[in-house]
């Protein structure tokens, strides 16, 4: 009986002390700061939201990872005063607003989210639209491009948004900028943006729309002629 | 004995048709959502556009083709 107690209470020892290993080793990289991945709100306004997870990942090249330090957002072509901006200067010079849009892809999901981010009308008027600027062509990191009539992006509140569901948006989902391209079809949602250039040119044709999809993208039309 | 073979072959035919609306329906299908590994299989032939455009036309043929089958699957079977 002795014997059998004094090899509980040796189990328990040796377990103790590895207890209390672990918690030092633990203890030691706790010094380190993990980044966990931004929380997210699903509700806004009483209504509920679509997850940030809850995307199909269908970009033309795969999630892009932009460096942040190199960043710079061109605002080109046919404006008075062409500009080239950080990430900071475009989140921290423009009035913020946010909205719950829902995406809709061609290929049938749909999503809703809260998003967040500034107007795309003002960061045009900084730049002076010269008048013969008919389009704007919005042109992302892996080469994706997608193009509007102005008048769309000038009388409409579109959003250009770096925040959805409250919380930065991740390289998956278009970090450092996505167009809330409200009331078009989803591949004109572009993302990981890195240029605005203005042009005349009113027959250009983005990514898709050189492959057939239609070029206003407009939601309540069919994306290709039947 | 002539009307029964005919009858085969109506059946036949109409299983295989159907068998390749399906075929078409998974492939173009698999061509709308993983269109970067679909586009390069087919050496560019089945792109993202072409798949949608097929794959929503299908659903007649297939809702035809199926019911004739259903049909004659009951005739031989009553």
């Amino acid at each position: 009986m002795r014997k059998k107690i004094s090899g509980v209470t040796l189990m328990f020892a040796v377990s103790s002390a590895i207890l209390i290993a672990a918690g030092c080793v633990a203890g030691d990289s706790m010094d380190e700061t993990n980044e966990l991945r931004p929380a997210e709100v699903r509700e806004y306004e009483g209504e509920k939201l679509s997850s940030i997870s809850d995307f199909r990942e269908n970009s033309i090249k795969g999630p892009q990872h932009v460096d942040i330090e190199s960043y710079r957002l061109k605002i080109a072509g046919l404006v008075a005063s062409p500009a080239d901006y950080t990430y900071d200067e475009v989140i921290n010079s423009y009035q913020n607003y946010k909205k719950r849009v829902t995406l809709d892809c061609v290929e049938g999901w749909s999503v809703t989210i809260l998003w967040e981010g500034l107007l795309v009308r003002d960061l045009l008027a900084e730049t002076n639209p010269l008048p013969d600027a008919k389009v704007v062509i919005f042109h992302a990191y892996d080469g994706y491009t997608t193009s509007f009539p102005i008048e769309y992006l000038m009388d409409n509140d579109i959003i250009m948004a770096y925040k959805m569901n409250g919380a930065a948006l991740v390289p998956e989902r278009g970090f450092p900028f996505q167009l809330v391209a409200e009331s078009k079809w989803g591949y004109k949602w572009i993302k990981w943006i890195t240029e605005v250039e203005l042009s005349d040119d009113v027959e250009y044709k983005g990514y898709w729309e050189r492959r057939g999809y239609s070029n206003s993208g407009d939601l309540d039309k069919d994306f290709f002629e039947r | 004995m002539k009307n029964v073979l005919k009858r085969h072959q109506a059946r036949q035919a109409v299983v295989w048709l159907l068998v390749a609306v399906i075929v078409v329906y998974l492939i173009t299908g698999f061509g709308m959502t993983e269109y970067r590994i679909v586009e390069p299989l087919t050496f560019g032939l089945l792109t993202k556009l072409l798949a949608f455009k097929i794959h929503t036309i299908l659903w007649m043929p297939f809702l035809v083709l199926l019911i004739l089958h259903i049909y004659q699957r009951t005739r031989t079977v009553g």
